[in-house]
């Protein structure tokens, strides 16, 4: 586990209080993972019947 | 606290920061509020210390929540991936019943498709290269063929792709990434990704249009060939490990009915390039061939978000890192190999984000040729 210093720990807690309850609550409210494709694709078709018919 | 959940690389990228995990081959762009946090519940030793932390600012209920959300984040992020597997099939060449001889700039290569049906998946895009002699010198034979439901894609006798029918654009996309290799000289592990975007050069750099499905891309692709500028690449725009730029995508560019009126009094011949029809769901297309552009690659300066409105006066708008990888990630094929995906984070540190929506053809014109000039 990294070590981290007392002067390191207090900034973060300052930075913290800094920033306020709204700004916090709103920004772990509202995180988005983006995961890429896993494979190489064209544009894909709409959803509809067989396309090979 | 929780270090091994930590993402791998980091990068600041304008007023966001862009995270990867190796794990799970995500990204995710997170504001300066939420960096802070976690890097203070991932440098906090135990709970109770992360709790010191925070707990002036909130309180007991809202420190828990907090906890929760970071601890649910970080376990999203960290789900592990697993690359699609099929199991190895040998190829029938009973299959071939249609043979198409294509040459992109003396570099040749031949397809086999079963039918009519499968070759639209594939041909349409290509046929300007079509050539009528048979090569001795090919440099790659592909079989495409739709056997009990499932399409199935050769090269060189090797099966490379095997998916649902309803997924053909899977066969389309890996069929692509491995013509891409066939004439740059390349292989698969060559390349960061493939962005799902159109990019046009000036000659000098290029500029990716990015957006989703409909907005307008490929028909602004299409407008600026008719002005000065090449297409690099239509929809499928590949970006290269070892110099980061994008390379030339020979496919033609795919334009639905909705566009026909706007580029037929601006397409040279419009009228005379067939229409197909694939299948209902995509509805009739036209594919627009163009000139090769002088280079095979061009480094990329932009990414740009279209918007097609109509009625609506240009308009060229900052965008923000975010707002353009929400676009851009979850349609595009990246590379999980973390040596790719730190040169794609630093990639996008060096380009412009914009938001570009437009319904006229002049203006839109000018505008992108001021955005190649501010970009030399």
């Amino acid at each position: 586990m990294k070590k981290e210093n007392h002067t390191d720990k207090i900034t973060r807690k300052e930075a913290i209080q800094k920033m306020g309850k709204y700004a916090a609550m709103t920004a772990v409210g509202t995180f988005v993972i983006l995961n890429p494709l896993k494979a190489q694709t064209s544009s894909p078709p709409s959803p509809g019947g067989d396309p090979f018919s | 606290m929780y270090n091994n959940l930590a993402p791998t690389y980091k990068h600041r990228i304008g007023d966001y920061w862009a995270l990867w995990y190796a794990v799970s081959n995500s990204y995710s762009i997170i504001d300066h509020e939420f960096n802070l946090l976690l890097e203070a519940y991932l440098h906090s030793a135990t709970k109770s210390d992360f709790l010191n932390t925070i707990s002036d600012t909130f309180t007991v209920s809202e420190c828990n929540g907090i906890i929760d959300s970071l601890f649910n984040y970080l376990s999203d992020c960290n789900k592990p991936y697993n690359p699609t597997e099929f199991p190895s099939t040998a190829l029938d060449t009973s299959f071939r019943h249609i043979t198409k001889t294509y040459s992109f700039g003396g570099k040749t290569i031949e397809i086999n498709y079963d039918s009519e049906l499968v070759l639209k998946t594939i041909h349409p895009a290509l046929a300007h290269f079509c050539i009528n002699t048979h090569s001795n010198t090919t440099l790659a034979t592909f079989d495409v063929y739709l056997n009990n439901d499932d399409l199935f894609l050769f090269k060189d006798q090797k099966l490379i792709s095997q998916v649902s029918k309803y997924n053909y654009h899977h066969i389309q996309g890996k069929f692509i990434m491995h013509l891409l290799c066939t004439i740059h000289g390349k292989e698969e592990h060559d390349w960061i990704g493939t962005l799902h975007g159109s990019t046009i050069t000036d000659g000098n750099t290029s500029l990716i249009f990015v957006g989703e499905s409909g907005r307008g891309k490929s028909t602004l692709s299409a407008l600026l060939t008719t002005n000065t500028f090449h297409l690099l690449a239509d929809d499928v725009s590949p970006l290269l490990a070892e110099d980061q730029h994008i390379y030339y995508n020979p496919s033609a560019i795919s334009i639905k009915a909705g566009a026909f009126n706007l580029l037929q009094p601006l397409v040279s011949n419009f009228d005379k390039l067939p229409i197909v029809e694939f299948n209902k769901s995509k509805g009739k297309l036209k594919y627009i061939p163009s000139l090769k552009p002088k280079e095979d690659h061009y480094p990329c300066k932009a990414i740009i978000l279209v918007d097609y409105q109509p009625n609506a006066a240009t308009q060229l708008e900052h965008l923000s890192v975010k707002t353009i990888l929400e676009t851009i990630i979850p349609d595009s094929w990246l590379s999980p190999d973390p040596e790719h995906a730190q040169q794609f984070l630093d990639w996008l540190s060096a380009l412009q984000f914009h938001k570009l929506t437009y319904s006229d053809t002049e203006s839109v014109t000018d505008e992108i040729s001021e955005l190649f000039q501010q970009l030399k």
